[in-house]
């Protein structure tokens, strides 16, 4: 087992992405480490049909036409911009498209609210400047100037949460493809090489804090990744993200699959309540994604693991599903509370199972926390 | 004839066997599979009778059919559509593709009566084998075209209902356009319905072919490799599929039996027909969906078992019409992906340019080009024995279409302009960026040349960005590009009598009322009288067809006005099949809306205010006494046969129209009115009783039923009733509940046994009651109803209300003051302004008045002086001193009385002779 607590996608699958690159005989653009279609396959796993020697898991859940125009936009000239509610699986998408091309994804440049020109393109090491001057030894370049010096993939997280003039700063990286350093004599332009490309990320939820200006909109192909909302993908993302979690912490327990079940359910029900309120204060303000659910899953599991009898248990899940959902009170705690006599109640009488459990554990959360 | 020799298959038999050895192990159930696909193509092939397997709009399929007929000119066609429909094939010249043939029945019999009106669309498009299997036989002296399917009858006779579920929509979908709903909540029935019958097989398709639905599918692997293929390639691949559709189908019994049934149905006809006529088999061509044309029934072929007996039909009448259809209306009657339609009829069009086959359209065919005169047909092509073409075709490499980079650049260029217009921020360079995305797209699922798929998901890339600004997405804009939506016509000559009658009507307006999409009319009834019967007829269409059909912007229809100037909006062309199937109802629109009139009048919901609303309906728009009358009638029947009181408001309302509409226009009341006058006279007062003390007759209702009472009580007391049973009835009235007990002194005040004083004593016992005030409220709403039976006690509710504001306490009257609103808003369109009006006239109309104001129900009472005291003689005095006008009557009357000596004392001279000044000023004066 590595001893990174979380090995990015290039060290974890490094074994698989040798495998890959060493049958892969079709054309590769640019400096690419695989070509488009292994890149797919890749990320989407293999089927038997593909006449492969070995199994290549599903890695990114989600319509293939997705991958598809996501890879072949970073063979083509503009960046790739990502797009979606929060918990859709954009980053992880952004860090295997990277992992697969370029075998580095950490070249990351995280937008906030104090990201500044210099985490983009460059800054100085003071006291090399004092001693040395200004030159190519004493600056520090940002992670995008690393990765066009590469010619690898750069990525910029949550690229509307930046300010505008910051964001500006990628539009002659995109389109020139250089970076200018003014305060050098010579050798003052780093120029971008092959297989350069941005995969930005962008949150849904947060348009109109700061919205990209059309020049740097016409920079970016926009791919829109949707709230996972078919049940069987959604079941798939859960199992598999689990698994790899209880690997990592090497925790033996089973995940009941009627307790998967209710898991879905219940956050296909809430998406439905969500959907149908009027204001804002009628829904959570949770996004009530996938990694959501899965966070909801990989706390039950935790509390169980440690503090409870080493099972996962209905009552459990429904605590940390308050526990992780209400975020504002009374609201959140009101809708909850509203969900749990409304729609649990009768389907705990209706059908039994694990809902009569999941009803009293969902209550005593919310008698806790009021 | 298509014949094949004993061994054609023998060499393909022989590979799948091995196949199925290396692949399961040995002979089972896989072997039973492979080689029974072999043996139903064998089958089909073998059969005399030439079976045309076919899919529903598959250009391939109409390509191969046009090459077919020209080649075997067949003398009888056999088509899978239901055997009813076949006399308006004929009327298809007259239309603009794509339109349906549509079978109708509004009034079944046999079937549930909730499944009516039963209807049954089959869609037509141009790039269909159908289409060319139907041009061909009807623009072909001595063919004949014969529909074998079964009737529209029998698809609902072997309904389970168990729904004809389309599927769910994508996440992608975009939302249903008008469009799509052009053929209603008809049964579409389909040729060459050909699709996977279960999940799996399609997924494991789509995931395989690298497709996201089954259209592109299709497009991809069979459409584009049969493109070009001759006819025993394209008969034998259809087949095989047909084959492998229903070998793996385990599917929903019921659908199965159905299937098997049509197929029984459809070789017994045509048994029947070739014996009746006949025809030697090699003559004929039987054109069905390649599902049907595998199948295994016993009587299936020629030679096939007469063991089916086919039902009779019901006796529910069928109509038949041609309605108006549209590509996006097919794709979603069928669960096609969106767009796939459109794509077929460009691909259709494409095909025909570069393969040169020349398609049948039929003579006068509306929508496309004059035919160049035929040239004389070539002989028939004698068939020479089909070999095996499937091994060589399910052997060769798939097909690669070769990059047509000038077609490729031209949708790039032209999707970024369309993008432009729509408000997207499109350029040259978006254009570029879409070419290489294509071809890259292209690339990566295996394909030489994009299709119109991967140039869309290439377009959507590149130009969709966070929002969409105009009405239209990328998609949706790439769609229309592709070829669009058609929608069809259908022309005037194939119209049913009723819309032609109604396009002549209204020809005076000189509007295209065929065209789609609204047209504005302006009827200057008052210079052009003419007009007026145009007016009749789009009033009618108003109340007959769904709403955007025919609006009016200006004008109304009240009874007793005439119309001057009115101003319309139209849209008779998108709303066409509504029209047509109003067609289906009648000859007249007339006649539809006395049908429509009656039945509403007739039927077992009917209540007297609804009869009621079909005479006035009647009288409005068919200016029918007649109808109105029978109506009328009807309205009293049920009046008498009602126990409840719900209708009362809405029938006071009417009958008050009517009365007042037939007293000013004409001479006598019509007698029904009278009758109902009387009926409903007696009928409320019998039910007035309960109804006050009924808990769900509402206030408004009783206060409708006093309105009735009150209002018509002169008619109906000239016509014989009595007075005596109002009283009775008001006698027996006892309500609990405050409202109706203010609502009943309200009554008594009216009838006189109760003065204002003693209402208004009562009111001010009310509001001195602690314990009854919380219920004052309560008692004010009822005399807010009270309005209606009483509007003479207007001044007295205001009264009652200023009371309520000035003495009730808060926390009763806040509570109170919403409902007030809502009466007010909700029922008192009639009673507000008359509130309003007398509150004017009562309190001060400005502001420096109103510290003097005294309300005039607090004034001091003028001490009442009473009745002056009767004086001897009285007046009489002044007769005495002046006798000559009376004696002078008394003369002409032929009377000779005498006077009577009145009292002496001077009564009014009295003071003026104790106080002259006045006599002698004025005396002064006048001297």
């Amino acid at each position: 087992m590595s001893d990174l607590l979380r090995a990015p996608a290039e060290i974890k699958y490094a074994e698989e992405l040798d495998w890959l690159e060493s049958i892969d005989d079709n054309p590769k653009p640019f400096s690419w480490r695989l070509s488009p279609k292994m890149v797919r396959l890749f990320i989407l796993g293999s089927e038997r049909s593909d006449g492969l020697d070995r199994d290549i898991a599903q890695k990114w859940y989600g319509d293939r036409s997705f991958v598809e125009r996501s890879i072949v936009t970073l063979a083509s000239d503009r960046g790739l911009l990502l797009i979606g509610d929060p918990g859709t699986g954009k980053s992880w998408l952004a860090e295997l498209l990277s992992a697969a091309i370029s075998r580095n994804s950490t070249l990351v440049v995280q937008g906030t609210a104090g990201t500044t020109e210099d985490h983009i393109k460059y800054s100085w090491n003071v006291s090399m400047v004092i001693a040395k001057g200004q030159s190519r030894e004493s600056m520090i370049p940002s992670p995008i100037m690393t990765a066009m010096e590469t010619g690898a993939i750069g990525r910029f997280e949550e690229l509307t949460r930046s300010t505008s003039d910051v964001q500006d700063a990628l539009i002659s990286i995109l389109s020139e493809k250089y970076i200018s350093v003014p305060e050098l004599d010579s050798d003052s332009i780093v120029f971008a090489k092959p297989g350069f490309s941005v995969i930005a990320t962008a949150n849904s939820r947060d348009r109109g804090v700061n919205d990209l200006s059309s020049a740097l909109k016409r920079r970016f192909n926009f791919v829109r990744i949707p709230v996972v909302t078919n049940k069987k993908s959604e079941t798939e993302i859960v199992r598999f993200r689990t698994e790899e979690l209880l690997r990592r912490h090497q925790i033996e327990l089973d995940v009941p699959p009627t307790l998967l079940d209710v898991l879905l359910q219940s956050f296909a029900d809430l998406r439905a309540t969500a959907a149908a309120a009027g204001s804002d204060d009628e829904k959570l303000e949770s996004a009530l994604s996938t990694a959501e659910q899965i966070g909801v899953l990989e706390d039950a599991i935790l509390h169980s693991n440690f503090f409870g009898e080493r099972a996962l248990t209905a009552h459990t899940l429904a605590s940390s599903l308050v526990g992780s959902l209400a975020r504002r009170e009374p609201e959140d705690l009101a809708i909850l509370n509203k969900y749990l006599h409304g729609v649990v109640e009768p389907r705990s009488k209706a059908e039994g199972g694990s809902w009569p459990e999941f009803l009293e554990g969902g209550r005593d959360a919310i008698a806790t926390l009021s | 004839m298509s014949g094949a020799p004993e061994e054609t298959f023998g060499e393909l038999r022989g590979q799948l066997q091995e196949a199925a050895t290396a692949f399961a192990d040995g002979p089972d159930a896989l072997e039973g599979i492979l080689l029974g696909l072999v043996d139903d193509v064998d089958r089909a092939v073998r059969e005399p009778l030439e079976i045309f397997p076919v899919c529903h709009h598959s250009p391939a399929s109409a390509i191969a059919m046009a090459r077919r007929l020209r080649e075997k000119q067949p003398k009888v066609v056999y088509l899978e559509l239901c055997e009813d429909m076949a006399p308006l094939l004929t009327e298809l010249r007259n239309c603009r593709l794509p339109v349906a043939v549509q079978s109708f029945a509004s009034e079944v019999d046999g079937f549930p009566a909730e499944w009516s009106p039963l209807s049954v669309v089959a869609p037509i498009t141009e790039a269909s084998a159908e289409y060319q299997a139907i041009a061909y036989a009807l623009d072909t002296p001595g063919v004949d075209l014969v529909l074998v399917d079964r009737s529209s009858d029998h698809v609902f006779q072997w309904d389970a209902r168990a729904g004809y579920d389309a599927g769910p929509a994508g996440p992608d979908a975009p939302p249903p356009e008008e469009e799509a709903a052009l053929h209603g909540d008809a049964v579409g029935v389909e040729i060459g319905d050909l699709r996977p019958r279960f999940a799996e097989l399609e997924e494991h398709l789509l995931r395989h072919g690298k497709v996201r639905h089954w259209s592109e599918w299709w497009h991809q692997y069979v459409e584009l490799p049969l493109g070009d293929s001759d006819h025993d390639t394209y008969r034998q691949v259809m087949l095989l599929i047909g084959s492998l559709f229903r070998r793996l189908a385990p599917g929903d019994p019921h659908r199965v039996r159905v299937d098997e049934d049509r197929e029984r149905y459809m070789w017994t006809r045509m048994r029947e027909h070739l014996a009746a006529t006949g025809t030697d088999p090699e003559d004929c061509l039987y054109v069905c969906g390649a599902f049907h044309a595998a199948s295994r029934v016993e009587e299936f072929g020629v030679a096939g078992s007469d063991t089916f007996e086919i039902t009779p039909r019901s006796a529910t009448t069928w109509l038949h019409g041609l309605i108006p259809s549209s590509h996006a209306a097919i794709e979603a009657q069928f669960g096609l992906a969106s767009g796939s339609v459109s794509i077929a009829a460009t691909l259709w069009a494409k095909n025909l340019r570069r393969t040169r086959v020349k398609p049948f359209v039929l003579a006068g065919q509306a929508g496309t080009k004059k035919p160049r005169p035929a040239k004389t047909t070539a002989a028939p092509v004698p068939d020479l024995p089909a070999s095996d073409k499937l091994t060589g075709f399910l052997q060769q490499p798939p097909v690669l279409d070769r990059l047509d980079e000038a077609e490729l650049l031209g949708w790039s260029v032209e999707i970024v302009r369309a993008a432009r217009r729509n408000g997207y921020l499109a350029s040259t360079a978006d254009a570029i960026a879409v070419f290489e995305t294509s071809i890259l797209l292209a690339g990566m699922r295996d394909r030489a040349r994009p299709t119109p798929y991967d140039f869309q998901d290439a377009a959507v890339t590149c130009i969709e960005k966070d929002s969409v600004p105009g009405r239209r997405d990328v998609r949706r804009l790439v769609e229309i590009m592709m070829g669009g939506d058609r929608v069809g016509q259908v022309g005037y000559e194939a119209l049913p009598p009723l819309a032609r009658d109604v396009h002549d009507r209204l020809a005076p307006l000189n509007l295209k009322l065929q065209q789609r999409g609204v047209q504005r009319a302006l009827l200057d009834i008052a210079s052009r009288p003419e007009l007026e019967r145009c007016s009749d007829v789009l009033w009618m269409l108003r109340h007959l067809m769904p709403g955007g059909a025919a609006r009016t912007v200006m004008g109304e229809r009240k009874l007793g006005e005439r119309p001057i100037q009115e101003s319309w909006d139209l849209a008779l062309g998108t709303h066409q099949r509504a029209l047509i199937e109003l067609g289906y109802e009648g000859v007249s629109i007339e006649q539809v809306l006395e049908q429509r009139l009656r039945r509403t009048a007739y039927g077992p919901q009917a209540t007297a205010a609804t009869v009621l609303e079909a005479v006035e309906d009647a009288t409005l728009y068919l200016r029918s006494r007649r109808l109105a009358d029978e109506l009328g009638n009807r309205a009293l029947e049920v009046l008498s046969a009602e126990r409840t009181v719900d209708g009362a408001p809405e029938v006071l309302r009417r009958v008050r129209r009517l009365l007042a509409y037939y007293r000013t226009s004409e001479p006598v009341l019509p007698p029904w009115i009278e009758a109902f006058t009387k009926a409903g006279y007696a009928h409320y007062c019998t039910l007035l009783p309960t109804a006050f003390t009924d808990e769900d007759a509402t206030v408004r209702q009783v206060a409708a039923m006093l309105g009735f009472l009150f209002s018509m009580e002169n008619l109906a007391l000239s016509l014989g009733c009595d007075r005596t049973q109002l009283e009775l009835a008001l006698a027996q009235s006892h309500p609990q509940e405050p409202s109706r007990t203010a609502l009943l002194w309200a009554a008594q005040v009216h009838l006189g046994h109760l003065t204002r004083e003693d209402l208004r004593a009562k009111c001010d016992e009310l509001l001195g009651n602690p314990l009854v005030v919380p219920a004052y409220p309560r008692y004010l709403s009822g005399f807010v109803q009270a309005l209606e039976p009483v509007p003479g006690l207007t001044d007295f509710v205001v009264e009652a209300v200023s009371n309520a504001f000035g003495r009730l306490p808060d926390p009763v009257l806040l509570p109170w003051l919403p409902t007030l609103i809502t009466t007010l808003r909700a029922d008192g369109a009639e009673l507000a302004p008359l509130l309003i009006r007398e509150a004017g006239r009562i309190f001060p109309g400005r502001l420096a008045t109103l510290d003097q104001w005294v309300p005039p129900w607090k004034a001091q009472p003028v001490p009442d002086a009473g009745p002056p005291a009767p004086s001897e003689g009285g007046g009489c005095v002044l007769l005495a001193a002046h006798p000559a006008s009376c004696d002078a009557l008394a003369g002409l009357l032929g009377c000779d009385g005498t006077w009577e000596t009145a009292a002496p004392d001077p009564s009014g001279a009295a003071l003026v002779g104790r106080h002259p000044d006045t006599a002698v000023a004025l005396e002064a004066l006048l001297v």
